[in-house]
């Protein structure tokens, strides 16, 4: 039975807007060439609709029943070798001058690790017979087998349909929701919720004298699994799965048989709101995502948005940005190791204690360049809030003293651990193909041998400038991934003494009035700051038309934000592609045949936030 | 008189006796809580009394007026007898176990260390109907690993204690207690006590062992469905099984309530047996903040593969010493 989602009619969405006529735009077509994009024309020929670079990135547009067969070239042919689909997205472009173009199109990111290539296919979906609000385009799971989640969320969300998929079920949003949210036709908020009672309703007339008994339905088996076997649910209400995430277990005495996890309890819509936001608002929303490291959050939407500006960053800036992403990553690494051991090893571990007692002189240092501990939203388009306090560096070197040895204190306590080992070494095994070809990123990557941090292979934010190691493993199992974290928290370290030792002097913020705020002071005493600060407090800035994908090294693998813009100051469509997401794709592969202990390993494994894998 | 020794007396122990213990699980917890939060750099409770002492009459107070809640999927009776069967052998079994010089809790058997295996045998029962008569899949699932947890545990314990028993050459506690041993019998037990008290934490089924009902996995494992007092029941029985096996490894490895001037004094025994008790029960904490837990087949394959090789061994060689040196 579908829900009943009325739209409701606010006034103040139906104003004309205030842009010029020419907005909104479509994105205009890719210029150039590369030697990537020659190799596809030359193999596709007529197919290929429109090749080349756009913001730098390499676009190209293929007809959508040549999809398929392109995708199988990139992965395959050897001078190409694009092992992995990052990103599936889509764009619903019914709002812009289509001149009879097609409304749907989806948005693939592939990435090439061998060669250091980032490629973005866009395909046209074809639209049903009379225009309807569903289209339909072949489904790339056959050929990457991670394309599965992001096809489901895509369907979800957008309405597309993805042939040949295995398994096209909503996946965030309920089963029998009327439509398909991130549709431009479908109403953003002000529709009553359907899952609310008003005081009219009946069950109020006995409340406080009944207890309601369970219904006793006959609970939906999600496909493929049987009755025959025992099947318990881990969550959402669970000690061990991190949120809300809930898990269908399938189980044969204690071994896994299959595990189908069921997501959207923490949907928030952030995409959706993000449409109807300006640039600079969203900020705010993505430390809301993954809420454990709000600063990386920032420093990705910040970083893609000022791409599309060609905006400079001030040097110092850019400095105080790493040092709070690097922080982020050790806070965020913390938790991850007091969760992980305490969902191993039981609630006696002392080590959550440990661990959190460190996070939290990293909150306080966050709380004393802004005051928020969790949601920061420090890190703005354009640079940052506000300078560093004068005690910062002091503080911030006392705690570059002090955490070498803690995290060599966490080691003393776990890494040799037989207990520990025996819990961890050999489970949740994963090879490097099925690392690539399930699009899983950071730890989970480097946990099964492939040798890729963002931030060395990509630099952004001036990156490049610091030396440290990546460490990688070839084992791919949990004992892997936790040593390459902990690892990971001590390059941090390393990186953080070279920033704050060459922290330069200079603007916090970029000094283009037309993108960032002027300071306080300069509002009472000069006209122009003021007009700067009205206009950017009201309107926003315009990004020009376009579309551009950039992914940051976050502390849990790739977070990427892929933005379209039509010319006006909120982004057309904005998509987030959440590394927790994807990485909790592996569940079901790596927990099948293993103990029912060994999925509580593996969901720590995988560090997860529900918050960015529902979003 | 006879009914007078028979029954009032005995009664009137065990009443001391049960009042004692109770009181002893609530500091316990206290202790316990305590403890915990120093090893975690934490302070524990501190609100209700003086060093959060009231803490445990606060618990006491809230369990007692909880609402009782039986859902309507359980076996009925048996869900209700289950924390009862858990708690009683928790208690009973310190009936033999000697507190001063010729002096037992209750009653000086001649058949103590068989009381003491065969209450051991008891509490799993509570456990297992617990999570059976739950009809939820995390308590059957808790309850069968406790079943086969505590039976698997119950073989090397047994073979420990039949050592013992062989060495010491009577099958009562207080003889045990009060009978001398040459030097060579002590160290040759102390070899045994981190073994046995392996298999004691399994056996009370204490963290890293506490598999049942691992939060991380099983959500409360067989007491899932439990609430109110019906949960602290079985909390309480966790809490004096610690005690009461304290006891008993005190008892057996470490002279029970022998101490300096305790034959002269009789009042000095309980205290040394107390400070005994208390010393292995920081041991219990102490455990369970430090080491991590196992996996279940990995816990299973400890006792059947190490463990019980391991005392069968120890059974012949103390069989042999006995003869040869006794």
């Amino acid at each position: 039975m579908p829900l009943d989602v009325a739209p409701v009619v606010r006034a103040y969405e139906t104003q004309r807007t205030l842009n010029p006529p020419g907005i909104p735009a479509l994105a205009p077509m890719p210029e150039g060439e590369t030697d990537d994009t020659r190799r596809i024309c030359e193999q596709f020929g007529e197919d290929i609709v429109a090749a080349g670079l756009h913001y730098g990135n390499q676009v190209v547009y293929v007809d959508p029943g040549r999809l398929k067969a392109l995708a199988t070239v990139l992965r395959d042919d050897p001078e190409l070798s694009y092992e992995t689909l990052i990103d599936v997205s889509s764009v619903d472009r019914s709002h812009l001058p289509l001149d009879g173009g097609a409304r749907f199109q989806s948005v693939y990111q592939f990435r090439s690790y061998s060669r250091n290539q980032h490629l973005t296919v866009i395909a046209d979906c074809e639209t049903e017979a009379g225009g309807g609000d569903s289209a339909q385009i072949d489904s790339l799971t056959g050929v990457y087998q991670g394309a599965e989640w992001p096809e489901r969320e895509v369907y979800d969300l957008m309405g597309i349909h993805f042939t040949g998929h295995p398994d096209l079920r909503r996946i965030l949003m309920p089963k029998n929701w009327p439509n398909h949210p991130l549709q431009k036709q479908a109403p953003l908020g002000g529709e009553e919720v359907p899952f609310t009672f008003t005081w009219d309703d009946p069950e109020f007339d006995t409340l406080g004298s009944q207890i309601l008994p369970a219904e006793s339905t006959v609970p939906d088996l999600p496909p493929g699994m049987s009755r025959q076997n025992m099947v318990i649910n881990m969550g959402p209400h669970h000690p061990s799965t991190h949120g809300v995430l809930r898990l269908v277990v399938e189980m044969d005495g204690e071994r896994i048989v299959s595990i189908d996890p069921d997501l959207g309890f923490l949907h928030s819509g952030f995409e959706k709101t993000g449409e109807n936001k300006r640039y600079k608002d969203f900020v705010y929303y993505t430390d809301r995502m993954d809420y454990l490291s709000s600063m990386s959050n920032n420093l990705g939407y910040c970083l893609t948005i000022e791409h599309m500006l060609g905006l400079e960053i001030p040097e110092r800036a850019q400095v105080i940005r790493v040092i709070m992403a690097e922080l982020q990553r050790i806070a965020s690494h913390l938790f991850w190791l007091a969760t992980h051991v305490l969902d191993v090893s039981g609630t006696g571990m002392s080590l959550l204690m440990y661990a959190t007692r460190e996070r939290e002189r990293i909150l306080d240092l966050f709380e004393m360049v802004c005051g928020a501990r969790l949601t920061v939203s420090f890190i703005r388009i354009g640079g940052v809030w506000q300078d560093l306090p004068d005690a910062f560096v002091a503080e911030l070197k006392d705690f570059l003293r002090v955490m070498p040895q803690k995290i060599s204190e966490y080691e003393a306590m776990v890494t040799e651990a037989p207990l520990w080992q025996e819990r961890l070494i050999g489970i949740g095994h994963i090879s490097a193909e099925d690392a690539l070809g399930m699009g899983l990123t950071g730890p989970m990557l480097r946990g099964s041998g492939v040798d890729w941090d963002l931030r060395r292979d990509r630099p952004y934010s001036g990156y490049e400038a610091y030396e440290f190691e990546v460490p990688t493993s070839d084992s791919g199992d949990c004992y892997a991934r936790f040593k390459i974290r902990l690892e990971e928290m001590r390059q941090s370290v390393r990186i953080l003494e070279q920033a704050v030792d060459n922290l330069p002097s200079g603007l916090y913020r970029s000094n283009n009035r037309k993108v960032a705020l002027p300071p306080r002071a300069e509002l009472d005493v000069s006209m122009e700051a003021l007009i700067h600060h009205f206009k950017l407090m009201t309107e926003g800035f315009h990004v020009a038309p376009g579309f551009f994908y950039h992914g940051i090294e976050n502390s849990k693998g790739e977070l990427g934000f892929f933005v379209y813009s039509d010319g006006s100051a909120k982004p057309y469509r904005l998509h987030v592609h959440g590394p927790s997401f994807n990485n909790l794709y592996a569940i079901d592969h790596i927990s099948r045949g293993e103990m029912l202990s060994d999925v509580v390993t593996n969901i720590g494994s995988i560090d997860i936030v529900l918050g960015e894998v529902d979003r | 008189m006879d009914w007078l020794q028979l029954l009032v007396f005995p009664a009137i122990r065990a009443l001391i006796l049960i009042f004692v213990l109770l009181t002893g699980f609530a500091y316990l917890t206290w202790f316990e809580r305590k403890l915990l939060a120093r090893f975690q750099v934490r302070y524990g409770p501190n609100r209700a009394g003086k060093f959060g002492l009231l803490q445990p009459a606060a618990d006491a107070v809230k369990a007692f007026f909880k609402e009782e809640i039986i859902p309507n999927h359980v076996d009925k009776p048996v869900y209700l007898l289950a924390p009862a069967l858990a708690l009683v052998p928790a208690l009973i079994i310190w009936a033999v176990i000697p507190i001063a010089k010729g002096t037992p809790a209750i009653a000086d058997v001649n058949i103590g260390f068989l009381w003491i295996l065969a209450v051991a045998g008891i509490e799993s029962y509570g456990i297992i109907l617990a999570g059976w008569s739950s009809n939820n899949n995390y308590s059957l699932l808790g309850a069968l690993r406790s079943s086969a947890q505590m039976v698997s545990y119950e073989l090397p314990l047994g073979l420990f204690l039949v050592s013992i028993l062989i060495l010491a050459g009577s099958f009562s506690l207080v003889d045990l207690v009060e009978g001398f041993r040459p030097w060579w019998e002590w160290i040759w037990l102390w070899l045994a006590f981190p073994f046995f008290f392996i298999c004691i934490l399994a056996e009370t089924n204490r963290s890293p062992f506490d598999l049942p009902e691992t939060e991380n996995e099983l959500v409360a494992g067989f007491q899932t469905e439990y609430g109110g007092m019906k949960f602290a029941l079985f909390f309480i029985a966790e809490y004096v099984n610690m005690i009461s096996t304290s006891a008993i490894m005190a008892t057996l490895f470490f002279g029970g309530w022998k101490g300096p001037f305790a034959e002269q004094y009789i009042w000095l025994g309980p205290i040394y047996l107390l400070i005994k008790v208390v010393v292995l029960l920081f041991l219990f904490i102490w455990v369970r903040a430090s080491i991590g837990r196992p996996r279940y087949d990995q816990l299973m394959k400890f006792c059947w593969q190490f463990m019980l090789p391991l005392s069968l061994a120890y059974v012949s060689v103390s069989a042999v010493l006995a003869v040869f040196l006794k």
